[in-house]
């Protein structure tokens, strides 16, 4: 590890500090995961096992972070370290948005950029479902963004489960609270791709609004911003995708979501326009972000399906 | 995979790679006789042969680790990608009980979303936890932490196991050259003869 400069602390990450560095001979910034392998019950966080494993076969995808290497060393005490090396990217789409929201000069975030950012996230998520492999945590803080080059990277693989191989039923212990796909709040046990769109769906919504879409603080709160929004009368929204309205799901919107095993008895609510939640937004954004909402995971739009979706058609492609 | 949830496939699986494995070290126990050849010896690799059979071995794994089914045919799938990696470190008796809870832990780590942590593992191991970590780091190395089964090489490997196991008992070990590894061709690997290291 002599090889790098530590430069800065960066940030914490799933399982251990995230460290600005420099390559001291090539003078290239890199991040530096470290992982603590403390002789401890654990072992190798499985975080850490899965990240590595998935990058490998992800990496390389422009649209998706470069892990560089991965270095066994010990520390100065003889403590076994793991450490990730991967490509640095200066922010993040959490702090960008931030950004635009707070500070000297708030604004939103130019239209053509967020067509832009969105189509290089469902490259990324496309990608990732192609290799069989889904993200389950996909949120601003996970997507890293270059500001110069306009570029956005998916980060944060800890999470990342192949799906492709029979398996025991998933946890739902996954995805941050407010970007977390209704079958999964809904504890279903084998879900899928769907999830991740989701997801996208959400990112999509909080670039435009500068603000998270369904800032839920509990489970059960996050059920009932999605199906309608408590804390906000004003701003009642959301979702049911293909008529604009929302409102609790129905057996004919969703089949078979009434036998999901924690789906309750919901009040109903009057569906709401999803445009409310999302003004600024056009029709063809509109139409693209409700069919990432649609609630029966087997209706929700796919990636591959997003890219061609006539948001895009005013966007150059050929860059990308 | 319905087939592996069927009863009686598990324990039926179970003995057959037992006697794989067996085969597998037996025949590299006897290469590393007979042959000049230099094996590394690695951190699998125990002072002496345990006196645990590996069927028993493997049993008591299946017993305790309460993975998913398909955890052991991708253990399976890592234990040849990791000899194939690793052609100075042939499967033998010294190592392979080693490198069975090693690859079984880890198929389970990747996999599973519930899987018990490696003082665990290292307990029905029967090995320290100390050793269960540093076997651990090894595998994934000898691995270059290509941990990820794809549904084709997955299916290819468990169609492999199938057929061996309908057969019961198979004949002949293809005896090959000293330490030669034949290994699944990640694109092919259904059309090809298919042993491991033998």
């Amino acid at each position: 590890m002599e090889k790098y400069e530590k430069l800065e602390k960066v940030g914490e990450g799933t399982y251990g500090k995230v460290y600005k560095a420099k390559d001291k001979e090539t003078g290239q910034l890199v991040a530096l995961k470290k992982t603590r392998l403390e002789m401890d019950e654990e072992g190798v966080p499985p975080t850490a096992l899965r990240e590595v494993s998935l990058l490998q076969m992800l990496s390389h995808s422009l649209y998706v972070v470069r892990l560089l290497c991965v270095e066994h060393v010990e520390n100065k005490h003889g403590k076994p370290l793991l450490y990730l090396v991967f490509e640095y990217l200066e922010t993040d789409l959490k702090k960008f948005i931030d950004s635009h929201r707070k500070g000297p000069n708030p604004r939103p975030l130019d239209t053509t950029l967020i067509r832009s950012f969105l189509y290089q996230l469902c490259k990324g998520v496309a990608h990732c479902h192609g290799h069989g492999v889904l993200h389950r945590d996909l949120k601003p803080q996970n997507l890293l963004v270059d500001k110069e080059k306009g570029i956005l990277k998916i980060a944060d693989l800890g999470l990342g489960r192949a799906f492709t191989v029979p398996l025991k039923s998933y946890t739902h212990e996954i995805v941050t609270l407010w970007y977390r796909a209704p079958e999964v709040l809904l504890g279903s046990t084998h879900y899928s791709t769907a999830v991740d769109m989701w997801s996208v769906g959400c990112i999509f919504a909080e670039m435009v609004r500068r603000q998270a879409l369904f800032p839920g603080d509990s489970e059960f709160q996050q059920l009932l911003h999605i199906f309608r929004d408590m804390h906000n009368p004003g701003n009642k929204v959301y979702l049911w995708g293909g008529e604009w309205i929302a409102g609790k799901p129905t057996e004919k919107m969703w089949p078979g979501v009434g036998s999901l095993r924690d789906w309750h008895v919901y009040p109903q609510w009057e569906p709401q326009n999803l445009q409310r939640a999302v003004p600024s937004l056009g029709p063809d954004g509109l139409d693209l972000l409700s069919k990432m909402l649609k609630y029966d995971p087997a209706e929700r739009i796919s990636a591959k399906e997003a890219l061609d979706h006539p948001f895009f058609d005013s966007l150059d492609k050929s860059q990308f | 995979m319905a087939e592996l949830e069927s009863p009686g496939v598990m324990p039926k699986l179970i003995a057959f790679l037992s006697s794989l494995l067996e085969r597998v070290a037996e025949s590299n126990d006897l290469t590393r006789r007979v042959t000049t050849q230099s094996q590394r010896v690695s951190v699998f690799h125990g002072l002496s042969r345990p006196t645990i059979t590996i069927q028993s071995y493997l049993e008591r794994i299946f017993k305790y680790a309460n993975c998913s089914p398909s955890c052991f045919v991708v253990a399976y799938v890592y234990l040849d990608r990791f000899t194939h990696r690793q052609p100075s470190l042939p499967i033998n008796s010294f190592n392979v009980h080693r490198l069975l809870i090693t690859s079984v832990m880890v198929s389970a780590k990747f996999l599973d979303d519930l899987y018990y942590n490696n003082a665990y593992y290292a307990k029905v191991g029967g090995i320290s936890t100390k050793e269960m970590n540093l076997l651990e780091l090894d595998f994934l190395f000898g691995l270059g932490f290509d941990l990820n089964v794809t549904p084709n090489t997955f299916h290819a490997y468990f169609s492999y196991l199938q057929k061996e196991m309908t057969l019961l008992q198979p004949l002949s070990l293809v005896v090959a050259p000293p330490r030669s590894v034949s290994a699944f061709n990640e694109d092919e690997a259904s059309h090809q003869k298919q042993q491991l290291a033998v």
